[in-house]
């Protein structure tokens, strides 16, 4: 599947990615509960076996809020209306929308899913991906996107042989 | 001994020179301007007219920095790098030329931020906080007030309020470098010296909207948002445009449930940063015309709004009464890579295999069973590598703006060279007009048109070759041709080994992903007399109600009340790509998600789980057709689609290009 | 336009070299300016004698076709100074140490020499500037239309000294008689084989060609001037790339002013000595000095460079209007150079370092003389007027900084402003000068600065008399302020 393709789904290790719940089902399911298994077995899970340290059984941040869904470890693109590059320095980590609605008292912006208004900056992707793993997060990363650098001329511009001459002021 | 080989064309790399960037040693290419080797020691130097993908114009001073044993400041976009240069970026002398140069700017600029929809986005804004003074020393508004200029009318697209115009130009060479029409240019001198077209006349390019992002300032903002949301309450997500196959990536702004604007998002491979006007402004024709509520035919046939359980139960009754060769489905332009999965696994549940799309492609030979033959195998940024295209039935200007963008690019910095067989249209370059049918196709594949040397003299070729006249009944012919042509081609011992020659150029964005699925394509191939027919966002009129049997059931799932909705049976409403997390395969076969934005309108879903819910119940050889893409005018190009003919926008688009000239 | 000094301050630089100063940026600036002059041994200059005239023909008193330029001596060996090669020619020029005649004063051999750099098979042109629109300046439409053989037979010269395929003169729209006497003149020498196929019989193969602008000041900057030339909008382009390198349609260009041209072949058939013997070192040579103003007998005269200003005024132009203690101030070197105070011109000297040192500019020699009975402040607000007016619009200083300048300086010719904007108005001007893309911004600055440096009590007098006017209150450009303007309006 194309998906597949453009982002490698990292799991946060092992044994969570043979636990049963919805795994295979994901990609079909609508809802879901949190099973009871998956309860009791991270009950004690505070160091996986890499020795890395997770606090997703400590948070108490239901399952359903997270374990279907992934973040997006990206940097931000640059806002096309504007050409200073300081917001594209930093790596972020993002859930998706979830269900938003306008509030009818007032018209602003309401939801119910705290995650979806959650923006994360990190110095680096490695920070970022720490910061995932330790949550028990899905994620995915969207590398950075590299601009290549044209060397520029102005003197193209007057070029006696070349299509980059300018001839609207 | 060793035997070396050369690959063509391997220039030594030139010896790169050092400079100090604030008294950063830093190793340069040579060539590269000031203002570049400053942003690779990560400083970045202020600037209004320079813009990385446009000519450099070097008129708004803004980038001043001092270079030492110069004694005045230079203009850093303009110069080049020499050995050993001391640039000083935050030195008095820079600070204040930017500052005296700022002050200037705002001489003449209306302080009108708080109406001014650049507001909280601009570059003056920011930049004159980073780098003006903290006061104003202007009094000369209580004598002779500032500049006022009347604004223009250029189309129902890009709003012009004039007065804010600071003449950086950058509008001016974005429509005559990257859009390649000389509509915009400035009038007079000094302080009167205006942007503008001259005479009130449109501006007539499909790559318009690009402006508003270009403008520095407010002076060109976009007339459909005006006046409709801030940039900070905004909400920005990331996503991929499916209004053709190109797959630009964009950002979806967002408040609260609906979609404010789209802006492009740079990536080098696809848009650069560059999206079409389609692209850009036919969003609001998300909110009209929705689908919202599941419906079901009456006894009297009307369609009336009922639950999702009720509706998905009728059609789940179909079902499991009909004969696996009495169902079919077709797919339309907008139909994301999960929804055709779910699609096919649900007819191969019920032993079908009547899959197909609404766009066509020739199945005979090996059809589509070898992806390199449907996909643009030189990919988008391979145009600019390319010397020779041959462009075979397409009018890439409408149907794909940013691949036609691509080969202006190249054919204006690489001298790429362009053939066209097809009817002549403007693709605002030039190229050489070989002919109207594929009977010209036939003579240069057969070596004795001139074209012919010239593909079989270059090294990198391409031949493109659009969808739409693959879909006719020569289309397999025109296909083969263009196959044998570009097998050649690539045999041929000029042409590097891995560099690809045949493209396909689609028009709609599902179209690669169900081919990639199994999809046959095109309905005329529709070997069933379905009982129940699922069109999942067919749309475009292929699929008539007289062609099918009477007893037909048909599904609609889609978003839109277009043409598809009209003749079902059962509507189930479908989510936007603004509204689902999908997968879309653009032309080039590069996969690309779409985030959801926004959620579907009152009960409208996300397309694969209403087929996951459902499951859960249940040869032409006369060459003389002229080899004509299915747009030929700008006119054509705003509506092509059920989003862009909802569009109030788009409409007002095809509007003013019939009525102003 | 003439091309006006670069900068005014006398640190180790020349003053007026537009190229040098934009090739000291790029490292490649030759020495030869700052090498050692030959010592001076002249003391007195002027009083130039009638035989070292070069262009005896200014006053049209003569027939300015072929026949009359021939008895002047025009065309005289031609071909034997061609045939001495480019490397003579240059080297002659050199030596004479002739300087740019349109008011950058760029050494003219060095900048001939810029050309003879190995070619890449583009052809190279000679561009003669000739449209003279600068306030004051008159000397090449004289040329132009009485001595036209002067200047084809120049370029020419100038031509083969630097390899060029042909010669384009961009002429000011309004010369059309000068314009149309260059064309006459132009056809006669075809006619004769003087210019063409075979030049003179040299086997130097040379085209002249006229070109008219369509009335735009800044189309005088050499490369605006290019850009007109090539049939856009004469907006300057940034340097580098010098016109040397990419100059018109590409090509490497030399923009020359008319009168550097017409000179060259007498430099070349008289001889360097000659040329050098009039003169201070590094500021030889003969020039036409432009005298108008609130003078008796304004004309135009060929001198001896370094001829004391005085001496210009009384012999040639009959002296100042009222006599010379009735002299106020004088331009001298056309609009965009700074003005100088009667003390400065006592004893002044008109050629390229003196005037510096005196903190103004020679230009192009084109002195406007201001008498006592002249409003200063309205004669420099009008000299900006004509700057906004031809600022081309393209770079940001100039073109809001022009009309900014120009709307101040019409307050302070009425008073209309407190004495803290005079300081404004100084720093205005700095933050323009040296920040644009061409020179017209500097041109626009310096007269505003000539006179706040020598006429800042006249400026502050003239604010005190509009505030007593309006009952006598100091008021920094407030409401209140306009509206009593408006009163004593009303009450005039």
């Amino acid at each position: 599947m194309a998906t597949s393709m453009i982002n490698l789904v990292h799991r946060a290790n092992l044994s969570r990615l043979l636990r049963p719940a919805v795994r295979l089902g994901q990609f079909y399911s609508t809802t879901s509960t949190p099973t009871v298994i998956d309860k009791q077995e991270k009950a004690l899970e505070v160091i996986d076996e890499d020795g890395k340290e997770v606090i997703d059984t400590t948070t108490g941040v239901p399952d359903w809020l997270v374990k279907e869904r992934k973040a997006r470890i990206f940097i931000p693109a640059r806002n096309a209306m504007q050409s200073g590059s300081f917001n594209t320095r930093n790596w972020h980590l993002e859930f998706d929308t979830a269900e938003r609605w306008e509030n009818p008292l007032m018209g602003w912006g309401s939801n119910a899913d705290p995650l979806s208004n959650l923006c994360l900056t990190f110095s680096s992707k490695e920070a970022a991906v720490d910061y995932a793993e330790k949550h028990g997060w899905n994620y995915e990363i969207d590398e950075k996107t590299e601009v290549k650098m044209k060397a520029k001329s102005y003197g193209a511009n007057f070029s006696w042989n070349k299509k980059t001459r300018v001839s609207t002021k | 001994m060793f035997c070396q080989t050369q690959h063509y064309a391997t220039a030594p790399a030139p010896e790169r020179i050092e400079v100090f960037v604030n008294d950063k040693s830093l190793l340069v290419d040579p060539g590269i301007t000031v203002l570049q080797a400053c942003a690779m020691a990560g400083v970045e130097i202020p600037r209004f007219c320079y813009h990385d993908r446009l000519s450099v114009a070097g008129n708004c001073r803004m980038c001043l920095v001092e270079v030492e044993r110069s004694i005045k400041p230079v203009a850093s976009c303009a110069m080049p790098v020499m050995k050993g240069m001391k640039i000083k970026t935050d030195s008095p002398m820079t600070r204040k030329a930017r500052e005296g140069v700022m002050e200037f700017l705002l001489v003449n600029h209306p302080l009108d931020c708080p109406i001014c929809d650049q507001g909280g986005e601009c570059d003056l804004q920011d930049q004159s906080m980073a780098f003006g003074s903290d006061r104003s020393r202007f009094v000369d508004n209580r004598f002779s007030g500032k500049r006022a200029v009347e604004d223009k009318n250029v189309g129902p697209l890009v709003k012009t309020i004039m007065t804010r115009c600071i003449h950086c130009t950058r509008c001016i060479r974005f429509a005559s470098e990257v859009a390649g029409v000389d509509d915009l240019g400035t009038t007079g001198r000094g302080s009167d010296m205006q942007v503008g077209t001259y005479v009130e006349k449109m501006f007539k390019s499909e790559l318009s909207g690009n402006v508003v992002d270009l403008c520095p300032v407010g002076a060109l903002t976009s007339k459909p948002y005006a006046f409709t949301a801030r940039p900070w309450e905004l909400r920005k997500t990331d996503s991929v445009d499916v209004m053709d196959a190109v797959g630009s990536n964009i950002v979806v702004n967002t408040r609260s449930g609906e979609v404010m604007r789209i802006l492009p998002r740079m990536n080098e491979d696809i848009n650069e940063e560059w999206i079409s006007d389609k692209t850009r402004y036919s969003y609001d024709g998300l909110k009209r015309q929705r689908l919202t509520k599941p419906m079901v035919k009456d006894d009297k046939g009307n369609l009336t709004p009922c639950t999702w359980e009720e509706a998905l139960v009728e059609v789940a009754q179909k079902l499991t009464q009909a004969n696996g060769n009495e169902v079919a489905a077709v797919a339309g332009g907008f139909a994301d890579a999960e929804s055709l999965v779910a699609m096919k696994d649900l007819l191969n549940k019920f032993d079908s295999e009547g899959l197909y799309t609404e766009e066509g492609f020739p199945s005979d030979g090996s059809g589509t069973d070898f992806r390199s033959s449907y996909i643009m195998n030189s990919t988008i940024a391979g145009i600019e590598d390319a010397d020779v295209l041959l462009i075979v039935g397409a009018n890439p200007r409408y149907e794909a703006p940013l691949v036609n963008a691509r080969i202006r690019k190249g054919w204006m910095h690489n001298d790429l060279q362009v053939g066209l067989v097809g009817t002549e249209v403007d693709l605002s370059y030039n190229y050489e007009h070989l002919g109207d049918t594929a009977a010209t196709l036939k003579e240069i594949a057969s070596g004795k048109h001139a074209f012919s040397k010239v593909l079989a003299n270059a090294e990198r070729p391409m031949i493109l070759v659009g969808n739409t006249i693959l879909q006719g009944h020569e289309g397999a012919a025109v296909h083969e041709v263009v196959a044998d042509m570009s097998h050649k081609l690539k045999s041929s011992k000029k042409v590097e080994k891995d560099w690809k020659v045949l493209n396909v150029l689609h028009r709609v964005a599902s179209q690669v992903a169900a081919l990639d699925i199994g999809y046959k394509p095109g309905v005329n191939k529709m070997t069933e007399k379905p009982k129940l027919l699922f069109l999942l966002g067919a749309d475009a009129g292929l699929v008539k109600r007289e062609d099918l049997p009477k007893d037909c059931f048909v599904v609609y799932q889609g978003h839109h009340g277009d043409q598809g909705a009209h003749m079902a049976d059962v509507i189930l409403p479908g989510a936007a790509y603004t509204e689902k997390t999908a997968t879309y395969v653009n032309t080039e076969g590069r996969a690309q998600q779409t985030r959801r934005a926004v959620t579907p309108p009152v009960y409208a879903r996300d397309d694969w789980k209403i087929i996951r819910a459902l499951s859960e119940g249940s040869k032409a050889q006369s060459l003389k057709q002229p080899l004509q893409p299915s747009i030929l005018e700008l006119k054509d190009f705003y509506m092509t689609d059920s989003i862009s003919r909802a569009s109030q926008t788009m409409a007002k688009c095809v509007n003013a290009v019939q009525t102003m000239k | 336009m003439a091309k006006p000094l670069r900068r005014l301050q006398s640190n180790g630089i020349q003053g007026g070299q537009l190229q040098s100063l934009c090739r000291a940026l790029v490292c490649t600036r030759p020495s030869s300016t700052a090498a050692a002059p030959p010592p001076q041994t002249k003391t007195s200059f002027g009083n130039m004698k009638d035989e070292d005239r070069i262009f005896t023909n200014l006053y049209g008193r003569h027939d300015w076709k072929l026949a009359g330029a021939l008895q002047r001596g025009d065309w005289y060996k031609t071909k034997e100074i061609i045939l001495k090669g480019q490397d003579w020619i240059v080297k002659e020029t050199t030596k004479s140490g002739l300087r740019g005649r349109g008011g950058a004063g760029f050494p003219t051999g060095m900048k001939w020499g810029f050309m003879n750099k190995p070619g890449d098979g583009r052809p190279k042109y000679l561009v003669v500037n000739a449209d003279e629109g600068e306030p004051g300046t008159c000397k090449d439409r004289e040329i132009m239309r009485h001595d036209p053989h002067k200047l084809i037979e120049g370029c020419l010269v100038a031509g083969a000294g630097m390899g060029a395929r042909a010669a384009y003169i961009y002429i000011r729209g309004e010369f059309y008689n000068e314009a149309s006497n260059m064309q006459l003149a132009i056809n006669e020498a075809y006619r004769e084989g003087l210019i063409g196929r075979n030049a003179c019989g040299s086997g130097y193969d040379f085209d002249v060609y006229m070109h008219r602008g369509a009335g735009a000041y800044i189309c005088g900057e050499e490369t605006a001037l290019i850009e007109s030339l090539e049939g856009k909008q004469g907006k300057p382009r940034l340097k580098p790339p010098f016109p040397a390198d990419v100059g018109v349609f590409g090509c490497p260009t030399t923009v020359a002013n008319v009168e550097t041209v017409a000179v060259a072949p007498t430099i070349c058939r008289r001889g360097a000595d000659w040329f050098a013997s009039f003169g201070r070192p590094r500021n030889t040579g003969t020039k036409l000095f432009n005298i108008s103003g609130h003078v008796n007998h304004p004309c135009t005269v060929e001198e001896e460079m370094s001829v004391p200003l005085k001496l210009l005024i009384e012999k040639h132009a009959g002296g100042v209007i009222g006599g010379w203690d009735n002299l106020l101030a004088v331009i001298p070197g056309g609009s965009s150079t700074p003005l100088i105070p009667k003390s400065v011109c006592e004893d002044v000297l008109m050629d390229f370092d003196a005037l510096v040192e005196a903190q103004t500019g020679l230009g192009t020699a084109a002195v406007i003389v201001m008498n006592k009975q002249c409003d200063i402040i309205l004669a420099i607000a009008r000299l900006i007027e004509f700057y906004k007016h031809e600022s081309c619009g393209q770079c940001t200083p100039c073109r809001e900084g022009c009309s900014w300048m120009n709307t101040i300086m019409y307050r302070f010719v009425e008073g209309k402003a407190t004495p803290d904007e005079i300081d404004m108005l100084w720093e205005l001007s700095k933050q323009i000068e040296g920040h644009t893309i061409c020179a017209l911004g500097d041109g626009a600055a310096w007269p505003v600065q000539g006179l706040i440096r020598h006429f800042r009590p006249l400026l502050e007098g003239r604010m005190a008399d509009f505030a007593a006017k309006t009952a006598g209150e100091k008021l920094h450009g407030s409401l209140e302020l306009q509206t009593r303007v408006q009163l004593v309006q009303i009450t005039k």
